[in-house]
């Protein structure tokens, strides 16, 4: 079971808010490691969260919801 | 690396702008006479994501960031283009080709053609198009009947995350000037909303769809749809719900404007004999007029009812939110328009 | 020609301090040496070679346009714009040029076409609308275009001068040292294109000439009226690169400046500007009763070929003999060009929709 974070973007504010703006990948579909999973924004600055391993996602987090930064978005098993 | 099961394999999706990436990138590797120009496209990235990634990758010579001189640097693209280069050059609204057009049409369309076919400019002209979240009439709109109207260059406008690679790669390749107009609205952009269809499955390594051909979205037997970019999803989206009350729609996704495809629009309506166009440029003189005439000059009896054509009517896209959105041809425009179709 | 390493790229381009150096060329300074024998009788030869040209374009186009004056009439139909007393520009720019140079005109190209070495007989079937025209038969004389020479031109005022940064960037591009020459009215000076293509080749560093025929007139319309500046030599410096006028329809005043000019952007070191106050000595197009223009009676005066050879003459490079030699010379190749013309097919009308696509991809 390996997690995926939310990416931490903003270095002045560690403990800031951003938002899942798109899931690449279905809840339960396969992912290759590397694969683009989702596309998440801090403040206006966008970023890519590759699958950190290979496997099944779970997805814990819903599109366009506000995530703290460094927390877990989904699991890979 | 843990290696998947026998039978299971990952579905690869993208947004409409990473498959733009993804096509350009193909391409720059490719092909050393492939630059990208245009304002913004460098640091920024493009201003609706279609440069993302690349500068770092491809460095200043290939893509450049450009003074805000349209005629300049889409001349320069022509010129470039006449000795042999591989210019895509992005304009960055279709609304500002008010102040270039003489560039586009006058020149980089005709040289071809008033050089007997002795000089080609196997050019790309990209630009982002279209409405829907309140920047008004002056950076709201599509103009791609306005481009399509002009001899001289191909017009191409994908629907889905797939056809923009495969058809910017088409375009890329053709010895023709393309204009490649893609709306914001498809891109997947995280500070825009997003319509559902504008991340999908996009097949990774070289991939071509060809200019001048239409995609049937949809089959169906008892009206066409014809339509074309965003509004394919919002066709899709009706005919999903109309299936319930027993109407079958088919949707067929222009996908290329010149050359257009009649063949696959005459053969889906000889099939269903009803036809509705939905088409976000304006109304009058354009391209659901061009559908409908295409349909009329082959055979008229082939509709039992006559064409309806739900487009933006003839009026500056307003910028109040309810205002644009009742003149937008969205799902209830587009629904009505079915409905009447297939009564009378 | 020598190929070298890329040059100045936007990031490598070592300042951005604007190289102010307008001067006012008039007469040749003494200091400078003279032009070569062989140099100036070249230049002779060309612009009799084009004002030879012209004046059998002229024949043509009025041999059947009556009675009266029916524009669509005769075998060169539509507008003519001709070239009568802008020699010395074109002679003087293009005497620096190979044909892998590239040069962009105008709407009254012929002279700039004959000094760049377009083929004669090509560019008349094209102006006579022949199938073996540049354009078979498709552009006409506002839009002829010659791979070989690298040469085009546009009927749409100042539109040229954008496509020659491209192709100053495609030489640039490939380590060349290749130049292209873009050439304006002063009345296109006022135009938009102008002033961006100014700034991108400026900013950009290309291999670009930006030439300004000043003919004084904007069909009908005097530069005084039309432009809020003396001259366009001024203008250079708005965006920071050199700008030189010369007075007086001067050749070799033009070939020395364009020397500089075209020296300046082979060697790495951008665009310039050079204005070139010329002379129309004809209408802006034939049928043009130039009713507007007060100096008419006085120009077979300042008619700048008669006047070059008299300083030739003068200088016993030319006599009667040699003149003559030139003039034959010149009037054999022009009518061997316009026989061709006449002597070619007219394009089939059932192929008037081709070329307007081609089939091909990479």
């Amino acid at each position: 079971m390996t997690d995926v974070l939310f990416p931490p973007l903003s270095k002045q504010t560690p403990d800031s808010e951003g938002v899942l703006a798109t899931w690449f990948v279905a809840d339960g579909e396969r992912v290759r490691e590397d694969q683009l999973l989702a596309e998440v924004q801090v403040d206006k600055v966008a970023a890519e969260v590759p699958a950190p391993a290979a496997g099944v996602l779970h997805r814990l987090v819903a599109e366009e919801a506000t995530v703290r930064q460094g927390s877990v978005i989904a699991r890979i098993d | 690396m843990t290696l998947t099961d026998t039978g299971a394999t990952t579905v690869r999706r993208l947004t409409t702008s990473k498959a733009i990436v993804e096509a350009l990138a193909q391409e720059m590797e490719r092909d050393p006479s492939v630059i990208y120009l245009g304002e913004d496209v460098g640091t920024y990235g493009g201003i609706f994501g279609s440069t993302t990634g690349l500068l770092e990758r491809f460095g200043p010579q290939r893509v450049i960031d450009t003074p805000i001189s349209e005629t300049a640097f889409i001349g320069l693209g022509i010129g470039a283009a006449v000795e042999g280069m591989r210019p895509v050059v992005e304009l960055m609204f279709a609304d500002f080709m008010g102040v270039c057009l003489d560039q586009i049409y006058n020149h980089m369309a005709k040289i071809h053609f008033e050089s007997g076919g002795n000089v080609r400019v196997p050019m790309v002209l990209t630009m982002a198009a279209g409405g829907g979240y309140s920047d008004g009439a002056q950076h709201s709109q599509c103009l791609w009947g306005s481009f399509a109207h002009l001899p001289g260059m191909k017009v191409v406008v994908p629907s889905t995350p797939a056809d923009a690679k495969g058809l910017l790669t088409a375009a890329i390749r053709d010895d023709n000037p393309v204009v490649y107009v893609f709306h914001k609205g498809l891109m997947g952009l995280a500070w825009m909303a997003k319509n559902p269809r504008s991340l999908d499955e996009v097949p990774e390594g070289e991939y071509v769809v060809p200019l001048g051909k239409a995609r049937v979205a949809r089959e169906g037997r008892d009206v066409t749809v014809v339509t074309l970019s965003l509004s394919v999803h919002h066709s899709l989206d009706v005919a999903e719900k109309l299936a319930a009350d027993g109407i079958d729609v088919e949707v067929v996704d222009l996908r290329s404007l010149v050359p257009l495809d009649a063949e696959t629009i005459l053969g889906s309506v000889a099939k269903t004999h009803r036809l509705v166009v939905v088409d976000e440029d304006y109304l009058s003189f354009g391209v659901s007029g061009e559908v409908v005439a295409t349909v009329a000059e082959y055979d008229p009896s082939l509709l039992a009812t006559p064409a309806r054509r739900v487009a933006m009517p003839d009026v500056p896209v307003p910028y109040a939110h309810a205002l644009e959105y009742a003149l937008l041809p969205r799902h209830d425009r587009i629904e009505r328009a079915v409905r009447a179709a297939m009564t009378s | 020609m020598t190929t070298q390493a890329p040059r100045t790229t936007p990031e490598t381009r070592p300042d951005t301090r604007p190289d102010t150096n307008t001067e006012i060329v008039g007469q040749r300074s003494r200091s400078t040496e003279p032009l070569d024998p062989g140099t100036r009788v070249a230049l002779y030869e060309t612009m009799v070679l084009s004002r030879v040209y012209e004046a059998a374009i002229l024949r043509e186009y009025h041999a059947d346009k009556g009675p009266g004056f029916d524009i669509g009439k005769g075998l060169v139909p539509g507008e003519m714009h001709l070239s009568a007393g802008q020699e010395p520009v074109a002679a003087g720019v293009c005497a620096h040029l190979t044909v892998d140079d590239a040069v962009t005109a105008t709407h009254r190209p012929h002279h700039f076409a004959v000094a760049h070495g377009v083929d004669l007989r090509r560019m008349t079937a094209e102006i006579f609308g022949r199938e073996t025209g540049l354009g078979r038969g498709r552009g006409g004389h506002m839009h002829l275009f010659d791979p070989a020479t690298h040469f085009s031109c546009s009927g749409i005022i100042a539109e040229g001068y954008p496509p020659a940064l491209g192709q100053a960037f495609a030489f640039q591009r490939r380590g060349s040292d290749r130049v292209a020459v873009a050439v304006t009215g002063e009345g296109a000076a006022n135009q938009g294109a102008f002033h961006e293509s100014l700034n991108l080749a400026a900013r950009w560093g290309l291999p670009v000439v930006f030439v300004v025929e000043d003919n004084d007139w904007g069909i009908s319309v005097p530069r005084r009226s039309s432009t809020a500046v003396a001259s366009n030599a001024v203008r250079a410096a708005a965006y920071g690169i050199p700008g030189e006028r010369v007075e007086d329809n001067d050749v070799e005043a033009v070939y020395e400046a364009a020397g500089r000019a075209v020296s300046r952007a082979r060697s790495g070191r951008g665009p310039s500007l050079l204005e070139v106050h010329t002379l129309r000595l004809w209408g802006h197009f034939e049928g043009d009763a130039q009713a507007y223009r007060p100096d008419l009676e006085e120009l077979p005066d300042r008619d700048p070929i008669p006047r070059y050879e008299r300083a030739l003459r003068a200088d016993d490079l030319l006599d009667d003999e040699t003149a003559e030699r030139i003039r034959t010379a010149a009037e054999e190749l022009v009518e061997d060009a316009v026989d061709f013309a006449k002597s070619s097919p007219v394009p089939d009308p059932a192929t008037a929709a081709d070329y307007v696509f081609t089939e091909e991809t990479s």
